[in-house]
């Protein structure tokens, strides 16, 4: 019994679930996946030279984002101890103009009007608005580690590439 | 109903000339609006005794033909009441029956060309009600009725005019109650950065519910005015209606910073990738040389299979949403889905396995019974898009190439034809097996493909891992629809397929700040029209060019880009913001007014 296919998605979907983690606190988490001598990170073309300045950008500077796997293929190059994916998904970004943390860009109304403070961030967390879906190619270079249950600094490289946008979005890229 | 009439220009064109055959003449009839076509038709036959022929709505017109002692009649009754307007009734100069809609849209035409600012970008509809030209033609809107027919026209006749450059439009002063005669607007100036309704009696916000993410770059809008501006949610509301909305009758309503970073990722996406120089040059030639093979010969390719190779393909059938440019909605994966591997998909262990092919043989098999292809790397050098980085663990490098194919012809092995005796004269035309022909179409596909090469020590070079995902059709992410202010491209060598941008990856971390997108609002240089006029290619001296990191290469271009300052203030600019892109647009917005003019190119 081949138990290297189901490894595989899984932890390709544990990859996207932390992409569209939404609480700050679980990026540790997130980076621990990362090689932390050597990993190469290219993001739309754009390379970044460590993966926490990558994990960082992507937390404070990307909102919700919610991806959905389309496509997985992987290939274990023999002798290397490395696998090669590549993955197909879908993101869609949450559009209603808040952050990750919920803090939206509009100022707030002088005036007996102004209600919340800055961003509203009342107690009830706000719902995303979500866009339309963006297609997305990503390869990963993984040790093969994964199949010995060692998630630990497995990810060698990664590149994410959007390959399709739609015209109805609010999102520049 | 017609919106604006013009598409009955080649029907009213063979109706003249039918009717001047028969020697008639055409009149057109105005002021009927509040009826139907055919209410007013017979409502002139009773009266008059006269049937008007052929007749056509052409915006708030009829035309219709008469003989020509019918017409002389028929002026008469000009002035007669008819469903609460007085009509007007008048014969069409020379029977010409298209000079009407030529002349609508000259004066229409001409009316634009005369509100149109090309130095502020701003056309003008302020108050259409009073302009002479319309009143003169009798095209003035005179209520919510013909300008609901007259403004729709307006917006076709400049969505063909290619010399406007429309970024704000004023609406002020023109009687509206909502914007239901104007939201054609939406469709012609998508991009539209400022609009003035101001003066007119919007009062409900329902109505502007039409415009709800349509102007998805709409920065100001001015409102004053209207009813609905003191209602208590105005603000809430206006801002909920445009997304991107930052100036509000004036009020800065939205932190532009915040706002831009919110709706932007941390970096621009671009096409290409590589690593270093030398991986841009041999990626890119060996990535031409592979599809050019790939299109003509197949089996020339297998020799750079070892018997290790690894080859697999997978099918991503999810159709991308309407709203992708040129989205394939009905794709077609016959020929590819018996070899798809992908294994969020499939379950059967067994068929995992089959489906990854091992050493040149298994590999051909697949390749021979895929269709044959077209990839137009140097006719669309911009429908693709490639990434290259080292990866040292094979002491060798992976190259991913997106884009896309147009199927060509069959595959060269057929699959179908099972070769267990199945007679020859029953080729895949006429068998009605598990293809069926709607399911095996030849159409274009998109693609990713992702190669492990390995050089050997010979200076050739072997494909270690080969991945293909074939999906649906669509346009590319990373294709920049020309803006109004975009630069020209990079100088292209005709005979150069890929322009390969190389950045080399920094080990050192500060250098990899990450370059953020453009404002969407630069700051206007006064007197200079912003867009292509100006910057080009920042000429640096070479001492000080060889003193810069690549990084910083492109910083200054790109603030030189933003700014159009000459190189030297480009470059003090970047040194006293620490090279950092943020606090240099900063630095220049500023203080852009106080520069000397010689700083700008």
């Amino acid at each position: 019994m081949n138990r290297q296919p189901q490894i595989v998605e899984t932890f390709i979907k544990k990859v996207l679930a932390h992409f569209d983690e939404a609480d700050p606190a679980k990026l540790q988490l997130f980076l621990q996946l990362f090689n932390p001598h050597q990993c190469k990170i290219i993001f739309n073309s754009q390379p970044f030279g460590q993966a926490v300045q990558f994990l960082q950008a992507w937390q404070t500077q990307v909102v919700l984002t919610q991806h959905i796997i389309t496509a997985v293929d992987f290939h274990v190059i023999p002798g290397t101890g490395t696998i090669v994916c590549n993955v197909n998904c879908k993101v869609r970004f949450d559009e209603s103009g808040k952050d990750k943390s919920g803090l939206d860009s509009a100022i707030p109304a002088n005036g007996p009007d102004s209600r919340a403070g800055p961003g509203n961030r009342g107690l009830d967390k706000p719902r995303p608005i979500w866009g339309t879906y963006y297609g997305v190619s990503l390869q990963l270079v993984l040790e093969d580690r994964i199949f010995t249950n060692d998630l630990n600094g497995v990810i060698s490289s990664m590149n994410y590439t959007i390959v399709f946008k739609p015209s109805d979005s609010l999102m520049n890229i | 109903m017609q919106v604006g009439g013009f598409n009955n220009v080649n029907q009213i064109g063979a109706l003249a000339q039918q009717n001047q055959l028969e020697n008639l003449v055409s009149v057109s009839i105005r002021g009927w609006t509040n009826a139907t076509q055919q209410d007013l038709l017979n409502f002139i036959s009773r009266k008059t005794r006269i049937s008007v022929r052929n007749s056509v709505v052409q915006g708030d017109t009829i035309t219709g033909y008469v003989s020509p002692q019918e017409a002389d009649q028929l002026v008469k009754f000009s002035g007669y009441r008819f469903a609460g307007n007085s009509l007007k009734i008048q014969k069409a100069d020379g029977g010409n029956p298209n000079a009407n809609t030529n002349d609508t849209i000259t004066v229409l035409r001409s009316v634009l060309l005369r509100r149109y600012n090309a130095q502020t970008r701003m056309l003008d509809l302020g108050n259409l009600f009073n302009d002479p030209e319309l009143v003169q033609h009798g095209m003035a809107p005179k209520n919510v009725n013909t300008q609901s027919k007259m403004f729709p026209a307006m917006m076709k006749v400049a969505s063909k005019e290619p010399t406007m450059v429309v970024e704000s439009i004023n609406l002020s002063d023109n009687n509206l109650r909502d914007v239901n005669g104007v939201t054609t607007l939406a469709q012609t100036f998508p991009h539209l950065k400022n609009l003035c309704v101001a003066n007119n009696s919007i009062s409900r916000f329902h109505s502007l519910e039409v415009w709800k993410n349509k102007f998805k770059e709409l920065r100001e809008l001015l409102m004053m005015n209207n009813p609905i501006t003191s209602d208590r949610l105005y603000r809430t509301e206006m801002l909920r209606i445009f997304p991107k909305l930052v100036v509000l009758d004036n009020v800065v309503v939205r932190d532009e910073q915040k706002l831009q970073s919110i709706f932007r990722l941390p970096v621009e996406q671009t096409q290409f990738f590589f690593e270093d120089n030398g991986l841009a040059s041999s990626s890119t030639d060996f990535v031409a040389n592979f599809l050019n093979l790939w299109d003509t010969n197949r089996m020339q390719l297998m020799g750079l299979y070892t018997p290790q190779s690894q080859f697999s393909l997978s099918v991503d059938s999810s159709v991308p949403a309407a709203t992708v440019p040129n989205a394939q909605t009905t794709p077609t994966f016959g020929y590819y889905l018996p070899f798809s591997r992908n294994v969020s998909k499939i379950s059967s262990d067994k068929t995992i396995q089959e489906r990854l092919r091992m050493g040149p043989e298994a590999i051909y098999e697949v390749f021979g019974s895929l269709p044959m292809t077209k990839h137009f790397l140097q006719e669309q050098p911009h429908a693709y898009s490639v990434q290259a980085w080292t990866f040292s663990q094979v002491q060798g490098f992976v190259i991913t190439l997106h884009g896309h194919f147009e199927e060509t012809a069959k595959p060269e092995i057929d699959k179908n034809k099972s070769s267990q005796g199945a007679p020859a004269s029953r080729g895949r035309r006429y068998n009605h097996g598990f293809t069926s022909t709607a399911n095996v179409k030849l159409s274009p596909k998109s693609f990713d493909r992702t190669m492990v090469l390995v050089p050997n020590p010979n200076g050739s070079i072997i494909i270690a891992s080969d991945t293909l995902t074939i999906r649906p059709f669509c346009d590319s992410a990373w294709a920049k629809p020309p803006t109004a202010s975009q630069l020209p491209p990079p100088q292209q060598q005709p005979q150069q397929a890929l322009q390969p941008q190389p950045q080399p990856l920094q080990p050192q971390a500060q250098m990899n700040v990450p370059l953020s997108h453009t404002p969407l609002n630069a700051p206007a240089v006064p007197g200079q029209l912003q867009g292509t006029v100006g910057a080009g290619v920042l000429q640096l001296p070479p001492e000080v060019q060889a003193k810069l990191s690549p990084i910083q290469l492109e910083l200054l271009q790109k603030l030189h880009l933003e700014t159009k300052l000459n190189a030297q203030y480009t470059y003090m600019l970047a040194e006293q913001s620490m090279w950092s892109y943020e606090n240099a647009i900063q630095g220049f917005r500023n203080s852009a007014n106080n520069l000397p003019a010689e700083a700008f190119v």
